[in-house]
């Protein structure tokens, strides 16, 4: 079975501190990280290929340094990595980034069994490009996975969706995105990194080995645009109480009864 | 454009005819003193029971065989039993035929009332019969009632 | 056609109702974009016998709703959905397309905004009409809810984005609205290449934070899962629910079922009593929908202070066990 894994390489987001002046984020300082759910679909890549055989083929879209998470993905045992990369790519938005990635892959020889990728990323968190991947390759999807079997030619997958388990099955060629739940990340180890370094060539395709217009990658080929960065806006009027305990739990009961949430008592106290 | 049909649709009680919904729906004159018509008048917020008024006329001889009057029996020539089935009523000719049956379903937010009958006008046409879980109405007068009928009149 | 026809399209997501109150939410919301843009609003539904979520929708405020009721659209697929909607989408051409982010509209709702060609935004937490442009601002959570992003889709329509539930209130039961109701015809639904062969529900405990009407909301500045748990007590004297921050679901004091948050749940409660959270953008995000917010902090400065009608600038184990004594003294 021929799987491709879709990676993002993103900033450490719980670590990233915000530029209140310019409603930025600051970069620097903060590791990059391959998207965790990412490394979910690439530990399952992994297990699926021991039962079923074939080869994995990584692939990621992003500024030239993404390649340190395409040798991350080599070193945790993926066969092939393509990084997608290329100035125009810049800006795009889920539907231009689908169309890439998905350009990529129907230049694959032979046309990948399995598409996987995380469920969501955490620095944008749509989970938009792998249905939208799908879309464009006219393929089923299934997303937050958390259970894979093979039946057969079929895929039978387990998910949990608004309180509900639904298990489904699917013929290949298919895309999945991935929960949390699918299986544990095994930490990759950093000799295995270096090794990467060495070994396996990272291949590059820019917007002509594509066959893509300008027009159609990137902010250009981005049907949303993002008018502002800001701060979540606030509520006004609100009082701030300081004061001994006993104080503070007066000026909260008194809110409590001006809510009606509180019966008013007798006015002696 | 793509093809569609369009109705209105009540909050609260509907009618099922034509495989829409309708608040209210007339098929005849319900205002000529004689021939056949049905209405399925608007429920009202707070009300739960369909508003059914009817001239039904035996096939072929044109002969009337009922009237009900907001779901009440006005006239009964023939001798049709009106009985109780659960959230609504069946009229039964002599011979045990069901001539009209009228079923609601109470939904947590509103109502729902199904009709099942095979009727004719006084040329002989059949104007009304089953489609599916509802009932087709084919010339009918109104198929939207835009507000009560009874009122209107 | 009227004017109800192109305007405001909600996504009827019915999975699950009553506790799923999105597309109740969405309408009432639609209403407003809808007002600005002088259109209508308009819920699209699929399924099989949906009559009552028709005359639902009709009843908390949708002008017109177009319905696609079969026995081959009993199931949530995305293929048949897309297919038809996309028909839909390009017959009748609405300016603005909701749908509720919830896990169908999250996995459908992107395969139709491609194959339209046209962008979403995800997970809004608020949306508005530009009074000078007439574009809808989108505004979604951006870097893990540290910042909001106000997003446009200038050129291309429908303009769609899915909504965070909780986030906007719907509009009160009326029994006497009438509104139209559209049925195009279906043509043949091709067989889904995605079978789901079983649907089970997956209830987990009782814990029903999104209908609760208050809500204690607890944090790590509670500094203990023994502080934690007065947030129980404290919620059977007002005859609420708890819920709790992501850091202190983290640390163990509270299940998952009970996080609020862009990641969680988020609340539609009267009050929200929120005690030892700094008040980070993610979870804002889940007691936003709330009419009060009363926050208990021993930091003058925490964000939380920000948004609430009430700032209690007080160490919250010094203060909570006073506040018990005198609540169970007059109740």
């Amino acid at each position: 079975m021929n799987i491709v894994v879709f990676v993002k390489q993103v900033p450490d987001v719980p670590n990233i501190r915000i530029d209140e002046q310019r409603m930025t984020i600051i970069r620097e300082g903060v590791e990059s990280i391959i998207n965790p759910l990412d490394c979910v679909a690439l530990q399952a890549s992994l297990e699926l290929r021991e039962r079923e055989g074939g080869c994995i083929t990584v692939i990621s879209m992003g500024p030239p340094q993404s390649e340190e998470a395409l040798r991350e993905a080599l070193a945790a045992g993926a066969d092939q990595a393509i990084l997608l990369t290329d100035s125009a790519f810049a800006g795009a938005d889920t539907l231009a980034t689908s169309h890439v990635l998905a350009m990529a892959v129907s230049k694959l020889q032979p046309f990948p069994d399995l598409l996987l990728c995380g469920m969501q990323t955490i620095d944008s968190d749509t989970g938009h490009v792998g249905p939208q991947i799908a879309e464009e390759l006219d393929l089923p999807q299934v997303c937050g996975v958390n259970e894979i079997h093979m039946d057969g030619h079929l895929l039978v997958l387990k998910r949990l969706s608004e309180g509900f388990l639904d298990t489904i099955r699917v013929p290949l060629p298919a895309l999945l995105t991935v929960s949390k739940d699918l299986c544990p990340v095994k930490n990759l180890s950093l000799g295995a990194v270096e090794a990467a370094f060495s070994q396996k060539d990272i291949i590059r395709w820019a917007a002509h080995d594509l066959g893509l217009q300008p027009d159609e990658v990137g902010l250009k080929g981005s049907a949303t645009h993002v008018r502002k960065l800001r701060p979540p806006a606030d509520r006004t009027g609100g009082r701030i109480v300081t004061g001994s305990p006993q104080f503070i739990v007066d000026a909260l009961i008194h809110k409590l009864e001006s809510m009606s949430i509180l019966d008013e008592e007798d006015g002696n106290e | 454009m793509i093809k569609y049909r369009e109705s209105k649709i009540s909050a609260h009680h509907n009618y099922l005819v034509n495989d829409m919904l309708t608040p209210g729906f007339v098929v005849g004159k319900p205002n000529d003193t004689e021939g056949f018509y049905f209405l399925a008048d608007i429920v009202l917020a707070g009300e739960s029971m369909p508003r059914i008024s009817c001239r039904l006329l035996a096939e072929g001889p044109g002969n009337l065989l009922l009237e009900l009057n907001w779901n009440r029996i006005q006239a009964n020539p023939e001798g049709c039993i009106h009985q109780s089935i659960p959230g609504g009523f069946q009229i039964l000719r002599t011979t045990g035929d069901v001539l009209l049956e009228v079923q609601t379903q109470a939904f947590a937010n509103g109502y729902l009332t199904r009709i099942k009958a095979g009727l004719y006008d006084e040329n002989g046409v059949l104007q009304m019969e089953p489609l599916g879980d509802s009932i087709s109405a084919h010339d009918a007068e109104k198929i939207v009632l835009d507000s009560p009928f009874s009122s209107s009149a | 056609m009227n004017k109800t026809f192109g305007g405001v399209w909600i996504f009827g997501d019915y999975r699950d109702y009553f506790q799923n109150r999105i597309t109740l939410q969405l309408i009432a919301k639609g209403r407003e974009l809808a007002e600005t843009l002088n259109t209508g609003t308009t819920v699209v539904l699929l399924g099989d016998q949906i009559h009552q979520y028709a005359m639902e929708y009709v009843a908390h405020g949708a002008d017109t709703v177009i319905v696609a009721d079969h026995q081959n659209l009993k199931e949530y697929e995305v293929e048949k959905y897309t297919t038809l909607l996309a028909q839909w989408v390009k017959s009748y051409q609405p300016e603005i397309f909701l749908a509720g982010a919830t896990s169908f509209g999250r996995e459908f709702f992107p395969r139709l905004a491609k194959r339209l060609r046209t962008g979403l935004s995800a997970d809004c937490v608020d949306l508005e009409v530009d009074p000078e442009s007439f574009l809808l601002v989108q505004t979604t959570p951006a870097f893990g809810g540290e910042l909001l992003a106000e997003v446009v889709t200038p050129d291309r329509r429908p303009q769609m984005a899915t909504v965070h539930p909780g986030v906007f209130r719907e509009l009160p039961h009326n029994a006497e609205s009438v509104g139209h109701i559209i049925y195009p015809e279906v043509d043949v639904f091709p067989e889904p290449r995605v079978k789901i062969v079983r649907s089970k529900p997956q209830r987990t405990g009782k814990v029903s934070l999104e209908d609760a009407s208050v809500v204690i909301a607890g944090g790590k500045g509670l500094g203990s899962k023994e502080q934690f748990e007065l947030l129980y007590e404290l919620a059977e004297l007002l005859e609420g629910e708890v819920g709790a921050t992501r850091p202190a679901v983290l640390s163990g004091w509270a299940g998952e079922d009970r996080l609020l948050g862009q990641t969680g749940k988020s609340v539609n409660a009267k009050l929200v009593i929120s005690i030892g959270t700094s008040g980070a953008l993610q979870y804002i995000t889940g007691i936003q929908g709330a009419e009060t917010v009363i926050a208990i902090n021993r930091n003058p400065d925490a964000p939380v202070f920000r948004i609430v009608d009430l700032g209690l600038v007080a160490d919250a184990a010094t203060v909570l066990p006073i506040l018990l004594e005198t609540l169970r003294r007059r109740l």
